[in-house]
């Protein structure tokens, strides 16, 4: 509800063409206590991005210049913030694509203010317990280089062992909240850690989409299997495909 | 919005009768199949030519067997007309009585005559006679080596034709495979665009062909027109959901931020309408444009159906029996029992049954029932019954009916004995949803328990209405088997 502000204001980058759901939005959002900076077409909400570094992104599908699935592909090519998509058309060709270009999370237009704070609200959970996006943030310059935010950030430094799970070449620090593989920090954006811990907490048992989808991103019974999915599809390629085994009409596990 | 034409409807009766056979035999057991009409076709053209040539060279050996024997008979009467005359032998003289008939009415007519005779079909003789001075001088010639040969060709040729077909008959049967083959992929790939698969092509089609590579080009570019078609259906579709969201979105966001008053509520609740009708009429889209595919899952059919009441902000009696647990969409599940229930709230009276059984969910009411046209026809679009039966847009029946055809599921509609309405939504048996996967696989058809008097029609499939009364689920349905 209004007035529930949190201490530092979280600051939101909205980029939307139609006039009418920017300044809506942005009011209704901002009752809520966020700072939300909006931008109405690809371009200039990629600039603002790079200016303003938000804790979290809300993208429209449809926009002008830069559309939403190639500005949130050029986003994650450097950075991990949370990204929400607002899709009208709600169809697989937005939800998928959006999802593939490494959104976390989708809404459908129209959607009520309070489910878009309630989306809003689980992905901002999942990135301050991740402490991973800070670091991925400050390194972004050299993460940039190696391009598909799969960075290399930093030099591997062995966390305790009581805090290290060890899958082959994976290693979990679930203290640290650091991903190595083969000795290299994998940078994984909030909701893909949260995700592999999910994982690294039940080695070897099967996870349905469902448990997924409740435990990783909050949904109750009507989350869309795909965004597991597509999450799933973008983890195994930063830490290994054979990692995250399919398992047909059930869910997936991690091989141990 | 769109239509879609019954374009998903699968039929595969005719390999029904075969289901229980192994696969690989199928086809040889067939006995209507085009492999062996075309053996048979093969038999009676080798036969046919086998009775000619051996009618033609049976005929033409006789004839000149006929001429040899009846050359060497003359050649002995000549002999024996010079012996008689050099040396007066009565050796050869026979009275014409002993000579068969028709050789005797010869000599009395010409004065000579040959003729064969084979009275005795074992030995048959060339007989030759000419009268000499008075008296009938007569030989003959034995016939039978001839005879005897000229059998022996007829078996060799009637035993030559029998290995001829032996060999011929498998022979044909094995080359009928090859455009049985080309026509059973032409079949299998028009069944699988018939159970949903857009994509499904022969690519056997192409310039030059036989008759086969013209129909499977046929199917190829009607595959083509069909995806091309559905496909724009959905772009149109999705713009559609576009352009009216997008104001929507503002709308709804602005009415929120409105201060709170009695106009604001009226605004936020002509708000509310309007975007569940947008909705509704989008998801009917969708389900036309064959958009919407089924998620299954195990789900507590209970729960669910507890849960989906308490969503809706609905109430009704629920009874269950056991702990039925079903494999099915539990989002589609959830449209369909909220539409009921609200559909049985705004339209019939309280107080509203649902009956949860193993795969069966009924939802009843107390009201006037379903009105005549809906069970004549099924759910129409924006069709109420009647105009006293205000609220709501009639599109909850509809939807309802839409989303068991994407589960698999059937919905029937009856109006109880004692008054009030009956819908009843039978989910497909269990393991039912992951077979139907496969185009081709025919489940029977459930739902023997219609029990209602009266004008229970089956929705199974029925494209909303359109006077299809027994359908089947064309998305999940895959294997035909119609009622």
């Amino acid at each position: 509800m209004p007035g529930e502000n949190p201490p530092a204001p979280v600051s939101l980058l909205l980029v939307e063409d139609d006039e009418v759901i920017r300044r809506t939005v942005a009011m209704a959002l901002e009752r809520y206590g966020y700072r939300v900076s909006v931008a109405a077409d690809g371009l200039t909400g990629l600039e603002l991005f790079r200016e303003l570094k938000p804790d979290l992104l809300l993208l429209d599908v449809m926009l002008p210049h830069l559309d939403g699935i190639g500005l949130c592909r050029r986003i994650r090519e450097s950075a991990l913030e949370p990204i929400l998509m607002m899709s009208a058309r709600g169809d697989a060709l937005d939800v998928v694509s959006g999802l593939e270009a490494g959104a976390d999370d989708y809404v459908v237009k129209p959607v009520d203010t309070s489910v878009l704070v309630a989306r809003i609200r689980s992905l901002l959970r999942r990135a301050t317990f991740a402490p991973q996006a800070e670091r991925g943030r400050a390194d972004t310059g050299r993460a940039a280089g190696n391009g598909a935010g799969q960075g290399t950030l930093g030099p591997y430094a062995p966390p305790p062992d009581s805090d290290r799970l060890v899958f082959g070449d994976l290693t979990v620090d679930t203290a640290g909240l650091d991903v190595f593989r083969a000795g290299t920090r994998v940078a994984l954006t909030p909701t893909e850690l949260r995700l592999l811990l999910e994982f690294a907490a039940h080695p070897g048992v099967v996870l349905d989409r469902q448990t997924l989808l409740r435990n990783v991103w909050d949904y109750g019974w009507d989350g869309d299997s795909r965004v597991v999915d597509l999450c799933v599809q973008r983890l195994r390629r930063k830490i290994g495909a054979e990692r995250i085994e399919t398992v047909r009409g059930f869910g997936y596990k991690l091989r141990r | 919005m769109p239509r879609t034409p019954h374009v998903r409807t699968p039929h595969v009766r005719a390999a029904h009768h075969l289901r229980t056979v192994p696969h690989a035999l199928r086809p040889l057991l067939n006995w209507r199949s085009l492999r062996w009409k075309i053996a048979a076709l093969v038999a009676v053209a080798s036969c046919a030519v086998a009775l000619a040539i051996g009618l033609l060279v049976h005929h033409s050996t006789l004839e000149r067997s006929l001429h040899e024997d009846r050359e060497r008979a003359l050649t002995a009467l000549t002999a024996a007309v010079a012996d008689h005359r050099r040396t007066g032998t009565q050796a050869s003289v026979t009275p014409l009585a002993e000579l068969p008939d028709a050789l005797a009415r010869q000599v009395t007519a010409t004065g000579r005559g040959t003729l064969y005779d084979d009275s005795d079909p074992t030995v048959p003789w060339e007989w030759a006679a000419t009268r000499v001075d008075g008296q009938v001088l007569a030989v003959r010639v034995d016939a039978g080596t001839d005879l005897r040969s000229r059998q022996a060709l007829d078996r060799h040729m009637r035993l030559a034709s029998l290995a001829a077909l032996a060999v011929v008959v498998p022979l044909a049967a094995l080359a009928a495979e090859l455009p049985n083959r080309r026509l059973r992929r032409v079949a299998g790939t028009a069944r699988r665009i018939a159970a949903g698969d857009l994509e499904a092509r022969t690519r056997a089609g192409g310039p030059g062909g036989d008759e086969i590579t013209e129909i499977a080009a046929t199917v190829d570019s009607m595959a083509d027109s069909l995806r091309d078609r559905l496909r724009s259906e959905q772009r149109f579709t999705a713009d559609v959901a576009h352009e009216l969201r997008t104001p929507l979105m503002g709308l709804v966001t602005a009415a929120e931020l409105l201060p709170e008053s009695e106009p604001t509520e009226l605004v936020r609740d002509r708000v509310r309408v309007l975007r569940a009708l947008v909705e509704d009429l989008l998801e009917i889209s969708r389900l036309d444009a064959g958009a919407e595919h089924s998620e299954p899952r195990p789900v507590a059919l209970a729960e669910a159906v507890a849960e989906s009441l308490d969503r809706a902000g609905l109430t009704a009696r629920l009874s269950v029996t056991g702990a039925p647990v079903a494999e099915t969409d539990p989002r589609r599940l959830d449209r369909i029992v909220a539409n009921l229930v609200g559909n049985a709230h705004r339209h019939g009276g309280a107080p509203v049954d649902v009956t949860v059984g193993a795969t069966r969910i009924e939802v009843r009411d107390h009201g006037p029932g379903f009105p005549a046209q809906l069970l004549a026809r099924g759910p129409q679009r924006f069709f109420t019954g009647a105009s006293e039966r205000g609220g709501g847009h009639g599109l909850g029946l509809t939807i309802a009916l839409g989303q068991a055809q994407v589960i698999g599921a059937t919905l029937t509609f009856a109006n109880a004995p004692d008054g009030g309405a009956r819908a009843v939504l039978h989910l497909p048996p269990a393991g039912a949803g992951r077979a139907a996967d496969g185009p081709g696989r025919a489940q029977p058809g459930p739902g023997q328990d219609h029990g209602a008097p009266g004008d229970g029609r089956t929705g199974r499939g029925a494209r909303t209405g359109g006077g299809a009364r027994t359908g089947r689920g064309a998305r999940t349905g895959g294997g035909g088997g119609r009622h």
